[in-house]
C-alpha cells in the first residue's frame, strides 16, 4: 500500500465519523433554532425544541429510568430465552429433520403473524399466569418478543448448522467421526456468524416488539406506552423524551451487540 | 500388458466389474460408470484421466465409500471400502482446500488426530512434522484466510498425511493453481510418495500432469465413463522436471492423448 492510499484511507475512516456527527449537530441546531419546526410546518408545542425535552427529562429521571429499564428487562430476556429456543430448535431440525423442520416452520408462521395481533392474543393466554396484573403483562409481552426473535434465531441458526463447507461433511466423514465429533467441531463453529446475523435483526426487533405490545399491555408501563400515553394527554414533550429514550436502548443496544460481535469474531478468527 | 502386472500377488485394491448409475433431477438414471476392472498394487501412483463427466471422480468417491456403487464391488486389501473407511486407512484430498476458517493452520492439520482422539502432544508433534514437510512451518499460526490458493492446498495436504493413511485418494488437488505452483507441488507430493511409500490414486483433466506424476496412467471416456486404455509410464524415479523435455515424456504423453476416441480431447 502506498503512503498515498494510506493517508486516504484514514481520512475516509475520519471522514466517516465526522460528516454524521456535524450532520447530527445540524440537525439538532436546526431544531433548537426553530428551523426544523418550520420545515415541518409544525410548532415548537408539538416538536419541542431539545433544550426543553432535556429539562422534562431532569424534571422526571427517575420516572423516565424506571419506565427504560422496563421495556429493557422484557426485551432482554425475550431475546435471550427466545435466541436460546430458537437455536434448540435449529438443533432438533438438524438432527431431526422432519420433527425438527416441522418446529421451524410452526415457529416462523408464528412470528409472521403481525404483532398487533400477537400481543392481543398473548395478554389472553397469560391470564392465568399471575394474580398480579404486573407480572402477568410482563410475561405477556416477554413472550411475543420471544417468539420473533425464536422465529430469527431458529432460522439462522438452522443455516448455520447445515450449509457447512462444501466437501466439508465428506472431509469428516473419511475420518469416520462420529455424529457427534461433526457437531462439535464442524456444524457448531460453522453456526457462530450466523448467531449474530440473527441477534443484529433481533435486537433491534425484540426492542421494538417491547415497545408495541407495551401499547396492548393491561398493566401501564414501560416506554412505548409512556409514549402513547403522553401523546393521548397532549404532552408532547414528555412524550419526546421517552421517544428519545427508544432510540437511546436502541443504538445503545446494537452498539454493544456490535462490540461483542467484534470480540468474538477476532477470538474465532471469522 | 495388465495381466502381468495382475498376476503380481501384492494386489492393494481390486476394483471388479464396477458400475454406478445416478438418478438426474428429472428422475432419468445416469450411467456415469460402467464394467471397470482394475487392480492397483501397493506402493503405487495411478492417475485416473479423463474429461469431465467420465466418472474419474465417481471411481475415487467409491473407493473412499463415499460413493455406494450400483453394480460391481470394490475390495481393498479384501475388506471393503467402508471397513476401510471405518479403519481410517485413507486420506482423501478434495479439489478445494476445505480448510475450516477458524482454525488456524496447525489446528487444521490436527483436525484428523482430534477426530481420532490423539492425545495434545502427539498431535502437535505430528502437525509440527506435517508442515515442516509441506514447508509451512512460519504459518502455523496464521489462519486459512491469510494464506494463497498454493499455501491453503499444502495445508489440505499435509492435514491428509497427518492422519498417516495407507492410501491417498486425490481428486484434481491442483486444478485450480497457477503453473509455478502446482510444479512445486507435483516435486513435493512425489517426494512425500517416495518417502512415505503410500499407494496414491490421483484424478486429473491434465495428461502432463497425470504421466509426469504417476506409475500407471488409466485413462477414462465419457458417456458413459468407461475405463478405455492403460498406459504404463516408464521414466525412471525419481522423477525431475527436467524430464518433461525429453522425447520419451513427449512419447507417452502422445500414446496417452491417443488413446481417446478420435485422438482428441
Amino acid at each position: 500500500m502506498t503512503a498515498r492510499s494510506r493517508r486516504s484511507n484514514s481520512l475516509d475512516a475520519a471522514l466517516t465519523v465526522v460528516l454524521p456527527v456535524m450532520l447530527g449537530i445540524f440537525i439538532i441546531a436546526l431544531w433548537q433554532g426553530g428551523g426544523l419546526q418550520a420545515l415541518f410546518h409544525t410548532d415548537s408545542y408539538v416538536l419541542p425544541a431539545p433544550t426543553r425535552i432535556f429539562s422534562i427529562y431532569q424534571d422526571n429521571s427517575a420516572a423516565v429510568w424506571k419506565n427504560i429499564w422496563k421495556t429493557t428487562s422484557v426485551a432482554m430476556l425475550g431475546l435471550l430465552l427466545g435466541s436460546i429456543l430458537g437455536y434448540a430448535v435449529a438443533l432438533l431440525a438438524t438432527n431431526f429433520p422432519g420433527f425438527g423442520g416441522g418446529g421451524l416452520a410452526v415457529i416462523g408462521a408464528f412470528a409472521s403473524v403481525p404483532l398487533v395481533a400477537l400481543a392481543p392474543v398473548m395478554n389472553n393466554l397469560t391470564r392465568d399466569v399471575s394474580r398480579v396484573a404486573e407480572t402477568r403483562s410482563f410475561v405477556a409481552k416477554m413472550l411475543v418478543v420471544m417468539l420473533i426473535a425464536a422465529a430469527d434465531m431458529g432460522l439462522n441458526a438452522y443455516r448455520g448448522l447445515t450449509e457447512v463447507p462444501p466437501y466439508s461433511e465428506d472431509l469428516m466423514m473419511t475420518y469416520a467421526a462420529s455424529k457427534r465429533t461433526v457437531f462439535f467441531k464442524l456444524r457448531l463453529p460453522n453456526s457462530v456468524p450466523f448467531i449474530f446475523t440473527a441477534l443484529k435483526i433481533s435486537v433491534p426487533a425484540s426492542i421494538m416488539t417491547a415497545i408495541v405490545s407495551e401499547y396492548f399491555a393491561e398493566y401501564a408501563g414501560g416506554v412505548g406506552r409512556q409514549i402513547r400515553e403522553n401523546i393521548l394527554m397532549a404532552q408532547y414533550a414528555t412524550a419526546w423524551v421517552y421517544i428519545v429514550a427508544a432510540c437511546g436502548i436502541g443504538v445503545v443496544s446494537y452498539a454493544v451487540l456490535m462490540i461483542v460481535r467484534g470480540i468474538i469474531h477476532k477470538k474465532l478468527h471469522m | 500388458m495388465t495381466d502381468s502386472i495382475s498376476d503380481r500377488n501384492d494386489v492393494k485394491i481390486q476394483i471388479k466389474n464396477l458400475g454406478v448409475t445416478f438418478t438426474d433431477n428429472a428422475g432419468n438414471p445416469v450411467q456415469a460408470l460402467t464394467g471397470v476392472n482394475l487392480d492397483i498394487h501397493k506402493g503405487e501412483f495411478i492417475a485416473l484421466l479423463g474429461p469431465s463427466g467420465c466418472g474419474k471422480t465417481t471411481l475415487l468417491r467409491s473407493v473412499a465409500d463415499l460413493q455406494q456403487p450400483t453394480e460391481g464391488k470394490i475390495s481393498i486389501e479384501g475388506k471393503t471400502p467402508k471397513e476401510i473407511r471405518l479403519a481410517r486407512k485413507l486420506g482423501f484430498v478434495f479439489q478445494q482446500p476445505v480448510l475450516f476458517d477458524w482454525r488456524t493452520v496447525r489446528k487444521n492439520v490436527e483436525l484428523p488426530l482430534e477426530v481420532l482422539a490423539e492425545d495434545k502432544e502427539e498431535r502437535s508433534k505430528r502437525a509440527e512434522e506435517m508442515l515442516e514437510m509441506v514447508g509451512l512451518s512460519n504459518f502455523a499460526d496464521s489462519y486459512p484466510g491469510q494464506l494463497s490458493g498454493g499455501m491453503q492446498q499444502r495445508v489440505n495436504i499435509a492435514r491428509a498425511f497427518s492422519l498417516k493413511p495407507d492410501i491417498l485418494l486425490m481428486d484434481e488437488p491442483f486444478s485450480a493453481l497457477d503453473e509455478f505452483t502446482k510444479e512445486k507441488l507435483h516435486e513435493d507430493l512425489l517426494k512425500l510418495w517416495k518417502a512415505t511409500n503410500k499407494t496414491i490414486l490421483f484424478v486429473t483433466h491434465n495428461i502432463e500432469e497425470a504421466v509426469f506424476l504417476s506409475t500407471r496412467v488409466c485413462v477414462f471416456t465419457p458417456h458413459p465413463g468407461k475405463l478405455a486404455n492403460i498406459v504404463d509410464i516408464t521414466l525412471p524415479q525419481p522423477r525431475t522436471l527436467d524430464m518433461k523435455n525429453t522425447m520419451e515424456f513427449t512419447k507417452l504423453v502422445a500414446e496417452v492423448r491417443g488413446s481417446f476416441e478420435g485422438g482428441s480431447l
